[in-house]
């Protein structure tokens, strides 16, 4: 006896759990929880934006003070975009999306079905009625509707169906934005990204990845008033096998902004520029060494590591304003001048802007800048999934303009006994201004009538 | 070309002042025949405001839609031309009572901004510049109209019943339905808007989404749009609720425009 009480315990309570599990399965498909994710992920959003993104303590302790700092740390709004809140909130809204699809689609197909089934358009409710029509097709033909002529019941009917697919609409806009989000996902996670940069003639590694960018020629087109037209570089690719001696598998292309090259599965994309020059070091009036560095680069002296020369910045035009410090008037080469700073074992040893003629000696060192010529800065990424990102913005838009612009709408008339017939449309998205249109073309004034 | 532009701009500005000024006379003394002469004069400043941007384009020797006077002086196009459009479909006179003012602070927006012509960075030297930036302005308009719309069904129930404004604006249930068809233009436009700048940054910048202000900002208008969009469907929901939303969205829409470029620099610091 006390054995099948506990069985009955337990067939209620876990009666009672699937309840609550289907009301927990419910609210996640529902349209409110689709709202509510709407509306935190746009809360969430405008937050990021309000917060500068990817900064240190220090920097929301100088902007706002030590406590909202440790507070922007301690939630990731420093890198809200990519925290775990901001990715729970796109989660739910993808499983809402998937689940949504998922318990539409039988309902979807059973609705295109019965919108393309004259008896079941006859059976359905309307929104809107008239009788005693003359003549149905007019009517029809004031919609721009075709009918069909059917027979139900004996009677004599005309139906006509249109924009049965914009039924299918919010159904693709959300699988658009599910792949969307899924490219972009996925994207994320396995992209690389890498950065060269350098002057005509240099070689450099694309990070670790074995492979190889030449910068054969750097142009920036300048117009008439002097400024930027477009920045080219002409590069080459190659991987130069370890211990071959063949020549390497090379691909040259010529990039500039707009127009990245792909090359090796890699995309390369003229990124910026800035002013690199070259710098001689020479020890006892013997020269030690000579190489062109870019403004943010170090040079290391050859035979005295610990000894660094910073190239903090370059100045084309340079001029020194008072209260300002050291500017450039323009961008042209009229008064190079060179900022530098020198590190002795990572200590600041001074610094100071040296002119082109000017030596900067070190104990037996001398440094001297000259050749001041623009580098290009070319970046290279590789997302496998950009492609089904565009997709589902691609699919996200058809969606979009099946179920904004394909409205469903129905109409039927039944010829009645006395002769006339009568005329009803349904259009659920269509509203009054369906209603309307069907009583400008049926000539009623009725507002409503199912 | 400039000089023919800036005069037309002033002669626009006046036209668009003059009809919105007739259609305040036209609620006042509650003519119809002035209602007409309102959107006649409005038809007119398009034509002229359409030449002015052709002329605006020439003279500069590319599309006139890289600065904030360009954008705003094609969003003031864009929402004249939506409203007219709105205006003429629903017949419904009223709307442009409303939009007027709206369209004239616009233009007048457009008239405070810098107005010379700078030639263009290289980022911007793309083909997709044309239509990331057209379908933004037609976007724009049509939640601007939206805009309009909600707020006149926010007031329609302070207008009298039987009244001259009763008998000239449409039902609430007919207004929540164009309201709706105008977000529709406008959800519509602004997605070609974020598929195409997503594109364009592919090719510019090598990356199709990166976060910035103004990416934000549109993703941000864009949810609230489709909010609007599912409360509709929601029984108990629809009319006030929506109305309220589409005006959020609007305010999205201008802070997306003006306070994203003023408070949240980013790279699109120029537009």
């Amino acid at each position: 006896m006390a054995r099948q009480n506990r069985l009955t315990l337990s067939a209620a309570l876990f009666s009672e759990r699937m309840e609550t599990l289907k009301k927990i399965w419910k609210y996640l498909s529902s349209m409110q929880f689709a709202i509510l994710l709407l509306l935190v992920l746009a809360l969430a959003c405008a937050l990021g934006s309000f917060i500068t993104q990817g900064q240190t303590f220090d920097w929301y302790a100088a902007r706002y003070n030590e406590r909202i700092a440790a507070l922007i740390l301690a939630v990731q709004l420093d890198d809200a975009f990519h925290s775990w809140w901001f990715i729970a909130i796109t989660a739910f809204l993808c499983l809402n999306l998937l689940l949504c699809n998922v318990i539409r689609l039988p309902q979807l197909i059973r609705r295109t079905k019965a919108e393309g089934d004259p008896h079941a358009i006859i059976g359905a409710a309307c929104d809107v009625s008239q009788s005693g029509i003359a003549d149905p097709k007019a009517v029809f033909s004031a919609l721009r509707m075709q009918p069909k002529a059917v027979f139900v019941d004996g009677k004599e009917a005309l139906v006509a169906s249109q924009n049965r697919i914009g039924l299918w609409g919010a159904w693709v806009c959300h699988l658009g934005i599910l792949l969307l989000i899924l490219g972009f996902g996925l994207g994320q996670m396995t992209k690389t990204e890498y950065v060269v940069y350098g002057v005509p003639g240099q070689t450099r590694m694309i990070g670790d990845t074995g492979w190889f960018l030449t910068i054969d020629d750097f142009r920036i087109g300048l117009r008439e008033d002097d400024t930027v037209e477009q920045y080219t570089a002409d590069i080459t690719v190659f991987r130069a096998p370890q211990g071959s001696t063949t020549m390497p598998d090379a691909r040259r292309a010529s990039i500039s902004v707009n127009h990245p090259a792909k090359l090796f599965g890699m995309t390369f994309y003229q990124n910026s520029t800035g002013w690199a020059a070259r710098m001689n070091v020479a020890k006892a009036g013997e020269p030690l060494q000579s190489e062109v560095v870019c403004a943010g680069e170090y040079l290391t002296v050859k035979d005295l590591p610990e000894l660094a020369i910073y190239l903090a910045a370059f100045y084309p035009d340079y001029a020194l304003v008072p209260g300002s410090g050291p500017m450039t008037l323009s961008g042209q080469l009229n008064n190079p001048a060179y900022l530098y700073s020198v590190y002795y074992r990572d200590e600041l040893l001074g610094m100071n802007v040296l002119m082109p003629d000017e030596e900067l000696t070190i104990d037996d060192y001398t440094v001297t800048f000259c050749e001041p010529q623009s580098y290009t800065l070319i970046s290279i990424k590789r997302d496998a999934f950009a492609w089904l990102a565009f997709v589902g913005g691609v699919v996200t838009t058809i969606g979009l303009f099946l179920a904004l612009y394909l409205l469903p709408k129905k109409v039927w008339a039944i010829r009645d006994e006395d002769g006339t017939w009568t005329v009803r449309g349904a259009s659920r998205k269509g509203g009054a201004i369906f209603r309307d249109r069907f009583l400008t073309a049926t000539g009623g004034t009725e507002r409503n009538e199912s | 070309m400039l000089a023919v532009e800036n005069t037309l701009f002033t002669i626009v500005m006046v036209l668009y002042f003059a009809a919105m000024a007739l259609y305040f006379v036209f609620i006042a003394i509650k003519k119809d025949p002035v209602a007409k002469i309102a959107v006649a004069l409005q038809v007119i400043g398009l034509v002229l405001h359409t030449a002015a941007l052709i002329c605006r384009g020439i003279g500069a020797g590319r599309l006139p839609l890289t600065n904030q006077y360009e954008f705003a002086t094609s969003f003031a196009w864009g929402l004249c031309l939506v409203s007219l459009i709105f205006v003429w479909k629903f017949r419904f006179p009223v709307l442009g009572a409303f939009a007027a003012p709206v369209i004239f602070l616009v233009i007048g927006y457009a008239a405070m901004q810098s107005k010379e012509v700078r030639e263009l960075m290289p980022a911007l030297r793309s083909n997709w510049l044309g239509f990331h930036v057209s379908t933004a302005i037609l976007a724009y308009g049509a939640f601007g109209v939206s805009f309009v719309l909600s707020i006149i069904f926010l007031l329609r129930d302070r207008m009298k019943t039987q009244g001259f404004l009763d008998q000239h604006i449409p039902q609430k249930e007919k207004l929540d339905v164009i309201s709706y068809r105008s977000v529709a233009l406008g959800l519509l436009f602004l997605t070609f808007t974020i598929v195409t700048g997503a594109i364009w940054a592919e090719r510019a910048w090598g990356s199709y989404w990166s976060w910035d202000p103004k990416e934000t900002w549109s993703l941000v208008t864009w949810i609230v749009y489709a909010a609007y969009l599912h409360l509709r469907i929601r029984r108990g929901w629809q009319g006030k609720t929506a109305a309220i939303f589409a005006v959020i969205g609007f305010v999205c829409v201008i802070f997306t425009y003006i306070g994203v470029n003023t408070f949240l620099p980013g790279i699109h610091s120029y537009a």
